[in-house]
């Protein structure tokens, strides 16, 4: 299934993109996205601790994925 | 009375108390850009927020303050987009019958907004240069 995940910050900066298009297998999840997508950096940017939002909202643990998610992966906010 | 929105522009002047007359503390805060941003000149930041939750987010946790702490209303402004330096990204005002409810309120939720909302700041240099902001790092000053 696809998933499209909204990248930010470092991770939009480091990748060049404002989103990436992964091919996951059924079942994946969450922390499936996370991994493929530290797999596509080198340091400082792949050790940055990211929060994950699900369909806008943020989940604490990983989560099973239905293809249309909308999945962000959140670098530390700077809001203010 | 709750307020909170994303603004993609200079933010409005301070609104009167909606309650005139019933409060005795208005709280202001303002958060404004430095000319310095992890330890680099710039002319401005650039908020790229998270188109919808960021809104979502700061919805929420505005209501959470109005339910946490007494006080009577609260508005509450963040710009997205280019910010020059010296201008406001922040704007916060929280009325209450006594300072104490206002002071805790605005505090916790300026702490909040910045661990919650998706938002991140771009520095921007005089000559155009754009850079994602360090979380966390501290300007040598």
């Amino acid at each position: 299934m696809e998933i499209t995940v909204h990248l930010f910050s470092h991770l939009k900066y480091a990748l060049e993109a404002a989103s990436l298009t992964l091919d996951l297998p059924a079942g994946a999840t969450s922390a499936d996205v996370v991994d493929a997508v530290r797999g596509r950096l080198s340091a400082p940017q792949a050790d940055i601790p990211l929060q994950v939002a699900v369909n806008q909202v943020y989940v604490r643990e990983a989560v099973p994925l239905q293809a249309g998610d909308e999945v962000a992966l959140i670098p530390p906010v700077q809001g203010g | 009375m709750v307020l909170a929105e994303m603004v993609g522009g200079p933010l409005p002047p301070f609104s009167a108390d909606p309650e005139g007359g019933k409060t005795g503390a208005e709280v202001v805060f303002q958060g404004r850009v430095r000319d310095e941003e992890n330890g680099r000149a710039i002319v401005a930041l650039d908020y790229e927020v998270y188109a919808g939750m960021a809104g979502k987010e700061l919805s929420a946790i505005v209501a959470e303050t109005a339910g946490r702490f007494d006080i009577q209303d609260l508005f509450c402004r963040h710009r997205t987009g280019l910010v020059p330096v010296g201008e406001a990204s922040l704007q916060i005002v929280i009325w209450s019958r006594h300072r104490e409810a206002g002071l805790e309120a605005v505090a916790w939720l300026v702490r909040e907004i910045k661990l919650r909302v998706p938002v991140w700041k771009w520095g921007i240099c005089a000559d155009g240069e754009r850079f994602p902001s360090v979380a966390g790092a501290r300007d040598p000053s």
